[in-house]
């Protein structure tokens, strides 16, 4: 199917954005940066086909569905929304360095997802819901907010690390990357995009689980992992708000968020059981 | 001591004391502490399994393990003392923090300081002064219009005696009342589910096609009565040729006075309300409403047969032995693993002897042949009555949960993203007659964005000419 092929090269552009932006990071040529840029943007924009035409397909088959509601659709998504966002930080704060550290997330998700079931199944009746769209879609976009938070937290780190030990000369590998400072920053500010976004998630997923069951909260491990996401994140925004959490212990934070946040998506699933479980509603 | 300074001493004491509890209460070290404990106990809420039966713990745990965690309430953790406390506790201190905060709130969004003076410009950072050789009223219509862009609206305009004039610009006043927004609506979702647990049930009921209910039974297995009577017309099933459900539906009537007021079909996420009574679609089934059983001779010829209704012992015409049909089931396991397909479970009570349970299953007719005896029993024909199970909710607590939610991520997306932003600046004409530009800016949250914004207005106040 033409889906499949395609999400098969947008993996491969994921992987060479990839290769690139490490590359960028070594040599810093500028050019390596465009190209580094325009190759993941390839990969956004093939892979944004590619889930169009997965949609277009499923009405081929006369199914009819939007390409969000089983694990292998889950897992694209969620590669394209990191990219998107990640994308969209680089222009907004020039921070391509950053990329290294960013674009293993989509390739790997994607190759994650290829090893799933990818045929378009069509939808038990549980799932036939316009709130489950708009659970999901707000879900993962909080959960790529985070993922990117992540990225840049962990960066954090090595910065720190480098500009306490560091006597050499300016113009080492670690010089390139953005202050210690901005990541700081942008570790906040993809938070704070991921938190409203991760509520929105919540509430639309309680009211279509009102919908379909005739209960909001029955406290089934999915849901209690995604209050507990919820609340760490909220933590981290008390923390930095009122008590000026900044630096390590923000960056700190937003790791513990990140780990539940994947927990929260996959462990639950593959460790924990519950309603959730992909494909076995109803 | 004497008992006029005990008594001081005393009133001192319990002052020390309550503001000890208020100073705990509004503490934000206790919110961040407060959230990560509640995520922990959440962790372990998912890690052991709620709300199983015994056995199945006495399965996993050791049995002092099991003894010690259904004392402590690990099971139905959520329902446990010290888990509303804790919640509670987050209740208590939101309302804590809510009060402390709110003078301060308030005075926030007063207009003062209108004025770019010298005690104002020491809490500001970044004063920036501009001199321009342009006459003063140029420069304020310039400075109007490069302003314009982020504070649109009307600064207020203050003269002073020695011939300066002050502008105060503001925006996002009202973003301060964010915080009420956010710790309210949470504690209105809290309500809407008190409310809701306290008011409302939630059970199951079965309905026959054709027939109507007028009570369920509720989760707390209390007999809850209706107004009304909800009869099932039809209910409908259709798979996917993969076997895959593809839609369950129930066409519903409500009927009040033996008039029927309300149709509707029902499917899964599209249910049906009357009277703040919610119907969902839920399960399904069959009951079998009257088999009829054939008695066969071991050597194949039929020695009589009847039509038995459920859970009624009747002879077996011309025998002196009963029977009643007492189980159905779709699928049927044989011993094997293997689906066996649909079955009746029938009891069989002999004149003599002890009665026996047997199954009789409808593909395979000589099932029974192999139990032995005289002679086995087949089923000829089964009449089954489908029914719907609809999950029955009655929530009064439930717009206000909506309306805590809506609140919550309005509440939170101006928390975050806007903020309350106030620009000063002051025109004078200077000793040496040129004109002076004096401005200095703060805005409450998002300081680096507000940094950034006011450099791009001083760039522009620097370029007119
Ligand atoms: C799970 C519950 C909570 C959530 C989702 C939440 C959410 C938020 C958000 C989004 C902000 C930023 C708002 C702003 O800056 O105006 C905030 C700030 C704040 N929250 Fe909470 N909050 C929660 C619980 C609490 C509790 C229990 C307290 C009680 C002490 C509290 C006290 C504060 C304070 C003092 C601020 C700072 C406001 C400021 O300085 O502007 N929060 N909260």
């Amino acid at each position: 199917m033409t889906n499949s092929l395609l999400f098969g090269i947008a993996t491969f552009s994921y992987f060479f954005a990839m290769v690139i932006y490490v590359s960028y990071l070594a040599f810093r040529s500028e050019a390596l940066g465009k190209a580094a840029s325009l190759t993941m943007l390839g990969g956004v924009v093939l892979e944004t086909a590619a889930i169009g035409m997965r949609w277009y397909e499923s009405y081929q088959m006369g199914i009819g569905r939007a390409p969000l509601t089983n694990l292998y659709e889950s897992l694209v998504f969620f590669a394209w929304m990191i990219a998107v966002i990640y994308l969209v930080l680089e222009r907004k704060f020039k921070i391509r360095t950053v990329g290294a550290f960013v674009a293993p997330f989509p390739f790997l998700l994607m190759a994650y997802a290829s090893l799933n079931p990818n045929d378009i199944q069509p939808l038990v009746p549980a799932l036939k819901s316009n709130w489950l769209i708009s659970h999901v879609v707000s879900c993962f976009i909080g959960y790529a907010a985070f993922a990117v938070s992540f990225g840049v937290s962990i960066l954090y780190f090595f910065k720190v690390w480098h500009e306490m030990r560091s006597t050499k000369p300016a113009g080492s590998f670690w010089d390139a990357l953005p202050s210690s400072s901005a990541l700081d920053e942008i570790g906040y500010k993809t938070i704070a995009i991921g938190f409203p976004l991760l509520t929105i998630g919540i509430v639309t997923g309680a009211f279509w689980a009102n919908v379909a069951w005739g209960a909001y909260w029955s406290w089934d491990p999915k849901e209690t992992w995604s209050l507990i996401v919820w609340l760490i994140y909220a933590a981290y925004l008390h923390a930095r708000i009122t008590r000026g959490w900044r630096g390590k212990r923000a960056a700190v934070l937003s790791i513990v968020g990140f780990a539940a946040t994947m927990f929260c998506y996959l462990g639950v699933n593959l460790i924990l059981s519950g309603l959730h479980s992909y494909g076995s509603a109803f | 001591m004497s008992d006029a300074e005990r008594l001081k001493n005393a009133k001192t004491d319990g002052k020390d004391w309550v503001s000890k509890i208020w100073g705990f209460l509004t503490s934000l070290k206790l919110v961040i502490i407060l959230l990560l404990i509640l995520s922990a106990l959440l962790i372990a809420g998912t890690v052991i399994e709620q709300n199983k039966s015994l056995q199945e713990y006495y399965r996993f745990y050791q049995p002092g393990t099991v003894d010690l965690f259904s004392k402590l309430g690990l099971f139905d953790m959520y329902h446990s003392w010290w888990f509303v406390a804790c919640l509670s506790l987050l209740a208590l201190n939101i309302t804590a923090c809510t009060m402390d905060r709110y003078r301060g709130i308030m005075a926030g969004m007063q207009k003062k300081d209108l004025i770019l003076d010298e005690k104002l410009s020491k809490s500001l950072q970044n004063i920036t002064t501009i001199r321009y050789a342009l006459p003063l009223d140029v420069v304020e219509n310039k400075m109007l219009e490069c302003t314009g862009n982020g504070f649109s609206g009307k600064p207020l305009v203050t003269a002073t005696e020695d011939g300066s004039r002050h502008y105060f610009f503001e925006k996002g006043k009202y973003s301060r009342l964010a915080f009420f927004m956010t710790h309210l609506s949470i504690l209105i979702i809290f309500l809407g589910a008190i409310a809701g647990s306290f008011f409302g049930y939630k059970g199951n009921v079965n309905i026959f096609e054709g027939e109507a209910v007028s009570q369920l039974e509720t989760r707390a297995e209390k007999i809850q009565h209706l107004n009304f009577q909800v009869r099932c017309n039809t209910f409908h099933a259709e798979f996917y040729p993969s076997g895959a459900p593809m839609d369950y539906r129930s066409d519903l009537s409500i009927v009040q006075n033996g008039k029927e007021v309300l149709r509707k079909t029902i499917r899964v996420n599209d249910p049906l309300t009357f009277e703040g009574v919610t119907f969902y679609q839920s399960s399904y089934g069959a009951l079998p409403e009257k088999v009829s059983i054939e008695v066969v001779n071991r050597d194949g010829s039929v020695k009589g047969s009847v039509t038995a209704p459920f859970n009624r012992r009747i002879y077996i015409p011309g025998m002196p032995d009963k029977v009643e049909a007492v189980d159905y089931q779709e699928h049927f396991q044989l011993p094997d693993g293997t689906d066996g397909g649909q079955a009746i479970s029938v009891n069989l009570y002999p004149a003599k002897g002890n009665p026996v349970g047997l199954w009789l299953l409808l593909n395979h007719p000589k099932y029974d042949k192999e139990r032995g005896g005289d002679y086995y029993l087949r089923v000829s024909d089964l009449k089954l009555k489908k029914y719907t199970g609809l999950q029955v909710n009655n929530d009064p607590g439930e717009i206000l949960v909506w309306l805590g939610s809506i609140l919550l991520i309005a509440g939170i997306m101006i928390a975050l993203f806007l903020s309350h932003k106030k620009l000063w600046i002051s025109l004078r004409t200077d000793k040496e007659g040129k004109s002076e530009l004096n401005i200095g800016g703060t805005a409450n949250k998002n300081r680096d964005t507000f940094a950034r914004e006011m450099e791009h207005i001083i760039q522009n106040l620097k370029e007119v000419s």
